[in-house]
């Protein structure tokens, strides 16, 4: 290798890293700045039971507060996101995945900054949704920033991007390796060296700085021996299966929801101050149901902490309240409520395990991980993601295989049921469907119009048959596109077609009325689609008013085809 | 005519002193010969008595008395309801001295009474964070602990929280202090929840709840305790199998008395003890003298060098040596020792001081079940 060659290379592996190390920690900063804002707001509007108790002489201020704050921060959130963001909606991982996955443009700074906002008030207000989602997104923003930097990277952008997703998860979970997974599995979508190097360094990043300088508390501290019984892994792999039916159910539950609030409220940022306001009167009765409910989290795991009749009234309300208050538009994400309805839902089935199955288990903390761990999979896509997250924060094996085998039955079942995940569902409402794979969804953002040419013989309705042949012949092709007055396309004439014509024949009857056109925006993937079965030499591409923009030659739907997917191939095995 | 304006100058000077030694009797005199502080007895008041009454009485010829006290806040107001104030100096828990001042029944104290470090640091950057408040100055790190009498236990001694809730693994009477303080913590610690995330789940109602069941569990062999130095009899005396208690008590009678007794540091529930000066005391400004005084570097080092209290100043910290009597190295046996600190529950002053009452219903409502 030459010299310049060398120093080309020394020049990506330090920008490469210098680019993972400040993504991480931006991402990380805004992840712990981000929670400690949801703390401080939570404490400030007594939604947190800290504060709530701290106020406890006061009864009828702590209910007050109950009722309005969820309801005015819906207020806010609705009008934060209506007026200050061009989407007119929370962004949230999807959006991650989309930027990660296309070139095309991601939601703007202000935007990102505006949700982020939207999002804090959400949370601080008390509503049930969760503070992963709009973690995820903050570290997707810096990551797209740092795309957005004129460095000479290959695929800077989506590996950028994956960097800060990689450091807000490490420092949210203090699990590093369920960072880097979690980009890899979740927003990349794929393996790569090119992609791993940098992705490691920003998750390690962002446990140094949560964990080693601010020292940040886990989320949660298990102490578990191991399983006691073999014959307890069938128990896990049944509620692996039950979760995933919960899991459809919450997803049913949010679509159900989100059409309730598009149908009968018309006003658009209305809809989070109802959505509040329903889980201030819910919360009056069931207070666990404000907020990300980490106290309660943490009672699913103790043995006595719930009965088996309160599990069940607290996991409805969770359900049904985070589906209203995510399908109203309140900006947060669905992890952490799926977290909490999770370990509430494991800690229900290892308390009626003892009725269904009168033999000895192994207690209540395996099976209440193994739910949480289950539901958050089904519902976020990321099974090798949750796995991790229980290892690291629990360095338990037994524990961490039990959850596997739960996670792994509920996958099974909710891959086939619901899809890969939320995000996907999401993203196919919005025509980026990822369902069938990586290629046909990439394909699809690429439009074709990219790949117009201009180099077309067009032929006016008022020609003659000999006036197109003569044309033809002088521009050494085989067909001519025949436009009106208004340059809009009527026709199409192939050399063959009128070989045998009579000269002063109107080019019109013999030109072909039913032909292939593409739009402005027919994508790469729908252009291969309609050429099965085309003859012809090139495609016209029209405007909305049927206007002739130019052509697309067979060869060049090709050449799109073989470009976007060398790029893939590229991006996914090459190295750092 | 310069002889005689010398005489008279001297006449002058002389005259001059004579007044001066005439005022300051006069001032003697009208000073108050003691003053009264109110603290918690035992070791730990004889502690004081070493390091700070006696020192005092000797440079300022002002008598300390004591009164006897066991922590709260409601024997304040009482005391002051009474219009008879005659407390001056109290040593109180820091959040009971934050209630209380809240409550409006201690002085303010300016920090400008304060000396400064040996080595000139300021007082602000030589005292702990959140030592100096409106209303009192920390002055020593304590810490609540679990221990038990080695003679209970010859086989396998316990040596966590969840032990102490143990009567099959570990049989006997436990002494509590009867006071909701500690107790709820204990019950959590025992259940594996995080010490981080404590008061977070106390705070709830299903907190309290667990808490109770918890100590359902002990009800039987619970031998409560009211006054500081009686855990330590609990154990000499064979009454209690395991017992909690102030550290310094236990180290006390252990390297002192030669008791049988182990402290287990796992969940230590580590507090803070404050000057406070009594609101209607007249004599304040002689209680600030007191408190400055006290506060001295070399002087809380002189009284953790007599009991394994940590003093709340950098300066004192760095001063602390050998027992005065027994020669102990007393720094391993402070609960700030790096080994202690693993498991150690830093209580929340803030919370305890604001949920004053519902703990106190609480316990009231345990009590009667």
């Amino acid at each position: 290798m030459d010299r310049i060659g060398v120093q080309h290379i020394v020049y990506q592996i330090i920008l490469v890293t210098v680019v993972a190390i400040v993504v991480g920690t931006a991402a990380s900063l805004a992840a712990i700045g981000f929670v400690d804002a949801v703390h401080y707001l939570n404490d400030r509007l007594l939604i947190s039971p800290y504060a709530r108790v701290l106020a406890e002489d006061r009864p009828g201020l702590v209910a007050a507060a109950t009722l309005i704050v969820p309801a005015a921060g819906g207020l806010i959130v609705g009008l934060v996101v209506h007026f200050l963001v061009r989407e007119k909606r929370g962004l949230a991982p999807p959006d991650a995945i989309l930027a990660a996955q296309t070139s095309g443009p991601a939601p703007g700074f202000r935007s990102g900054v505006a949700s982020s906002l939207a999002a804090l008030v959400s949370l601080g207000s008390g509503a049930s949704v969760g503070q992963y989602g709009p973690l995820v997104y903050l570290g997707a923003m810096f990551g797209n920033l740092a795309g957005r930097l004129r460095l000479n990277l290959r695929h800077q952008r989506s590996i950028a991007i994956a960097c800060g997703v990689a450091a807000a998860i490490s420092t949210a979970f203090n699990a590093p390796i369920a960072g880097l997974v979690f980009a890899h599995e979740v927003i990349l979508r794929h393996y790569s060296l090119r992609a791993f190097a940098p992705v490691t360094v920003a998750a390690a990043t962002g446990y140094i700085i949560a964990n080693v300088i601010f020292d940040r508390p886990a989320l949660f501290l298990v102490s578990f021996d191991r399983v006691e019984h073999s014959y307890e892994f069938v128990f896990f792999a049944l509620e692996g299966v039950l979760c995933a039916g919960l899991a459809w159910v919450f997803m049913l539950l949010l679509r159900f929801s989100t059409n309730i609030s598009r149908r009968h409220i018309a006003v658009p940022w209305v809809r989070p101050a109802i959505a509040g306001l329903m889980v201030g009167l819910v919360a009056l009765w069931i207070p666990e149901v404000l907020g990300i409910g980490q106290e309660t989290l943490r009672f699913a795991t103790i043995e006595g902490a719930f009965g088996i009749g309160e599990l069940g009234l607290i996991i409805v309300a969770k359900l049904v309240l985070t589906a209203l208050c995510v399908g109203f538009g309140f900006v947060g994400g669905v992890f952490s409520p799926a977290l909490l309805i999770g370990i509430l839902f494991g800690a229900f089935y290892g308390l009626m395990l003892p009725y269904l199955a009168p033999v000895p288990h192994s207690g209540l903390e395996v099976y209440a991980i193994c739910g949480m761990m289950a539901l958050a999979s089904s519902v976020i896509g990321a099974p090798l993601t949750t796995i991790l997250i229980v290892f690291e924060l629990t360095r338990s094996y037994d524990l961490t295989i039990a959850a596997m085998v739960a996670v792994v039955f509920a996958n099974l079942i909710s891959y086939r049921v619901i899809g890969r995940s939320l995000f996907d569902l999401q993203l196919r409402e919005r025509g980026f469907d990822l369902s069938l794979g990586r290629d046909k969804a990439i394909l699809e953002t690429h439009r074709i119009r990219d790949y117009l040419s201009t180099n077309v013989t067009t032929v006016s309705e008022r020609d003659t048959v000999g006036d197109v042949r003569q044309r033809l012949v002088d521009d050494h092709r085989s067909e001519a596109m025949v436009l009106n007055r208004d340059q809009k396309l009527l026709g199409v004439v192939r050399l063959q077609g009128i070989v045998n014509s009579q000269a002063d024949t109107p080019v019109l009857e013999t030109a072909i009325q039913s032909f292939t056109t593409f739009d402005e925006d027919t994508s790469v993937w729908q252009s291969m689609e309609m050429l099965r079965g085309f003859l012809g030499e090139a495609v016209p591409l029209v405007d909305r008013r049927g206007r002739l923009k130019g052509v697309v030659p067979e060869e060049a739907v090709i050449r799109a085809y073989l470009e976007i997917m060398h790029d893939l191939r590229e991006e996914e095995n090459e190295a750092a | 005519m310069k002889r005689r304006s010398r005489a008279i100058r001297a006449l002058m000077i002389i005259g001059l002193l004579a007044l001066s030694a005439l005022l300051q009797a006069q001032g003697q005199s009208e000073r108050p010969e003691v003053l009264t502080v109110v603290t918690w007895g035992g070791a730990y008041e004889d502690s004081q008595r070493r390091a700070y009454f006696e020192p005092f009485t000797e440079a300022t010829g002002i008598e300390i008395e004591t009164v006897h006290y066991d922590g709260g806040v409601k024997v304040l107001r009482e005391h002051v309801a009474s219009g008879e104030i005659e407390w001056d100096v109290i040593d109180m828990i820091q959040s009971d001295a934050s209630t209380a001042c809240d409550d409006g029944l201690l002085e303010s104290i300016d920090p400008q009474i304060l000396a400064p470090a040996p080595d000139g640091t300021p007082p602000q950057e030589d005292f702990m964070e959140g030592a100096i408040h409106r209303c009192f100055i920390t002055q020593i790190v304590f810490s609540t602990v679990i221990a038990f009498d080695n003679r209970a236990f010859p086989g396998v001694k316990p040596d966590s929280v969840e032990d102490f809730f143990d009567l099959e693994a570990f049989p006997g009477k436990r002494g509590l202090r009867k006071s909701p303080t500690g107790l709820l913590e204990w019950a959590l610690l025992s259940l594996a929840v995080p010490r981080e995330q404590l008061y977070d789940l106390l705070s709830t109602r299903r907190g309290l709840e667990l808490a109770s069941g918890r100590l359902d569990d002990i009800r039987e062999a619970i031998i409560w305790w009211t006054r500081g130095d009686e855990p330590v009899e609990l154990l000499t005396s064979g009454q209690a199998a395991m017992a909690t208690g102030y550290n310094g008590r236990f180290f006390h009678a252990r390297a002192m008395e030669g008791a049988p007794i182990s402290v287990i540091w796992d969940g230590q529930l580590i507090g803070f003890n404050s000057w406070t000066i009594l609101r209607g005391t007249a004599q304040a400004d002689l209680a600030a003298e007191f408190i400055a005084f006290a506060t001295r570097a070399e002087n809380m080092a002189a009284q953790a060098n007599l009991i394994s209290y940590g003093p709340a100043r950098k300066s004192a910290q760095r001063r602390v040596g050998l027992h005065t009597d027994a020669g102990v190295p007393m720094r391993p046996y402070l609960p700030t020792a790096p080994s202690h600190m693993d498991n150690a529950v830093v209580r929340d002053h803030h919370w305890y001081s604001q949920t004053d009452g519902l703990r106190e219903q609480w316990f009231r409502e345990w009590l009667e079940r």
